[in-house]
């Protein structure tokens, strides 16, 4: 009776030994689940705020300090996958107004993971959560001008201009915007509405007093161009001199530089330039 | 000779708790805060990016709360069960003191120990957010209302500890404080329920528990943002009336408690 009992005993251990081995075996055989998973079990801010018990914003920065070294961890492949819901689903949830959150996140988006859509989102987020806060379209402003979407950029620019409080800053670079991507009537007028507000600093206003001549004389050179070429083709030659122009009524009267020095006009090349026209990356 | 005046009593036996709570190194909890609070400050810059001014201050005021529903809860429960227990009850009651006397005595007693807890708390809050070159002078609306919810879960505290053990009592106050930040919920519900006995209850829980949510303004406070006009003063009528009526009822359990 003794021997079948110890082999019962033997088969148990042998099968114990056998489903331990074969488990490790398996586990070094199938990928590890992503260190991003982990994040599959944060809950969203809103069911976190109600657990709170009033606590919400120090739960907030919690999660905040504790995604700041989530992920400065270079060597986690997934992990862009929950940067949205982190910050946008459970940071702002918990903190609507954690301007920092949006910042930062869409920092890690647009930077890092690559994404602009998806920062702009989180940051179009922080806008309409927080229509007092200026920097968060301009943040969204200069990554839209950094990606070469000028039209992106214009808009956020003008949003972020129009909240009130905004630096003169913000309008600058609205102004700079618009000279470069030719919209020169409307770059001008908002250079002179910075040069004209009382609530300008010295600087802002210093540089729109440059900014106004240069805008000023690259319409002009603009507009001395497009004349020289309707007259090209009304006459088959170029005008001899600006003054020609004026007398056949393409013009109305030759202007001056802001300087006040004439533009300077080549007829053999019908070329209009002026020392201004340097600043501005004219030929 | 003068007449001892009904105020007196009360007077005499809240400086007596005030002592009793001092020398129970209650105020020992001041240090954790301070050392929380300067430390974690020191640490912030360290591991976070951007406005390490807001993370102070949240924590500042989280802790403020935290400690002071502790002191509340822990110290409030055992302030009547204790008199009983030791039968200095007797000696007291014995003396030209009425019961009501005796309850809001304690209560004042236990207030002031929390509201010098609490300013205490919130000039350490305000040294380390000075360390930073920051300050706290606009945090000063978010402290008071914390200073009106202590006051609301002292009073609960109080009730709870002339009618039941200390034990029981914490719970009990617990689930107060707990319900008084979730009663919103009870509102959702009351929408969800058909209309009748159900909604009925839902909504009379609504309005009979304390609402200790609308008083958490922590967060508009901290982001500089306006909090409506007349909030705080409607704040502080609404917890003076919510603890009179609590009070009312300790007094009421008091008075129709039996010593043998």
């Amino acid at each position: 009776m003794r021997a079948p009992r110890w082999i019962a005993a033997g088969l148990l251990a042998a099968a114990l030994g056998g489903a331990s081995l074969s488990a490790r075996v398996l586990e070094r055989l199938t990928p590890a689940r992503g260190r991003a998973e982990q994040l599959l079990y944060l809950p969203n801010g809103r069911h976190l705020r109600v657990l709170s018990l009033g606590h919400a914003p120090l739960l907030a920065d919690l999660i905040y300090v504790w995604a700041i070294q989530y992920y400065s961890e270079y060597d986690t492949a997934d992990r862009f996958r929950y940067v949205r819901h982190v910050f946008g689903d459970v940071i702002a949830e918990l903190d609507p107004h954690y301007i920092d959150a949006y910042w930062l996140g869409a920092m890690i988006l647009i930077i890092e993971a690559r994404d602009l859509e998806g920062g702009l989102s989180l940051l179009d987020l922080g806008i309409e959560r927080n229509p007092d806060q200026w920097i968060l379209p301009y943040l969204a402003a200069w990554e839209c001008q950094m990606a070469s979407r000028p039209e992106c950029a214009k808009r956020y620019f003008e949003r972020a201009a129009a909240v009130p409080g905004a630096p003169p800053i913000t309008r600058r670079m609205h102004a700079a915007l618009l000279a470069r991507t030719g919209a020169l009537e409307e770059a001008l007028r908002l250079w002179l509405a910075v040069l004209e507000d009382p609530a300008s600093d010295d600087l802002s206003r210093a540089i729109a007093k440059r900014k106004v001549s240069e805008v000023r004389a690259k319409i002009d050179v603009s507009a001395l161009r497009q004349a020289i070429e309707t007259f090209r083709i009304d006459n088959g030659r170029a005008p001899h001199d600006l003054a020609e122009l004026r007398r056949r009524g393409y013009i109305r009267e030759v202007p001056t530089d802001p300087s006040g020095q004439p533009y300077a006009y080549d007829a053999a090349t019908a070329r209009v330039t002026s020392a201004a026209g340097r600043v501005l990356g004219e030929p | 000779m003068r007449r001892p005046r009904p105020l007196d009593a009360v007077v005499a036996i809240a400086l007596n708790t005030f002592r009793e709570a001092v020398r129970d190194r209650v105020l020992y909890l001041l240090v954790a805060f301070a050392v929380l609070v300067i430390l974690s400050s020191r640490l912030l810059a360290m591991v976070t990016v951007g406005n390490e001014e807001k993370i102070v201050k949240d924590l500042g005021l989280s802790a403020i709360s935290i400690f002071g529903v502790g002191i509340a809860v822990f110290v409030g429960v055992s302030l009547v069960f204790k008199e009983i227990e030791r039968r200095t009850v007797y000696t007291l009651l014995a003396q030209p003191v009425q019961r009501w006397q005796f309850v809001l005595a304690k209560f004042a007693g236990l207030l002031a120990v929390l509201a010098v807890h609490v300013v205490l708390m919130y000039v350490t809050l305000a040294f380390a957010l000075w360390m930073r070159g920051a300050t706290a002078s606009g945090l000063a609306p978010a402290v008071w209302l914390i200073l009106v919810e202590l006051a609301i879960v002292t009073a609960f505290a109080l009730l709870f500890s002339t009618l039941t053990n200390p034990i029981l009592a914490a719970v009990w106050t617990s689930a107060v404080y707990v319900s008084g930040h979730l009663s919103w919920s009870l509102r959702l519900l009351a929408e969800r329920v058909p209309p009748g006995a159900g909604r009925w209850a839902c909504e009379a829980g609504y309005w009979i528990l304390p609402n200790l949510d609308r008083l958490d303004r922590k967060a508009e406070v901290v982001h500089g943002l306006d909090l409506p006009a007349g909030f705080i003063a409607w704040s502080t009528l609404y917890g003076a009336c919510y603890v009179a009526l609590v009070l009312a009822l300790a007094c009421l359990a008091f008075e129709r408690r039996e010593f043998r």
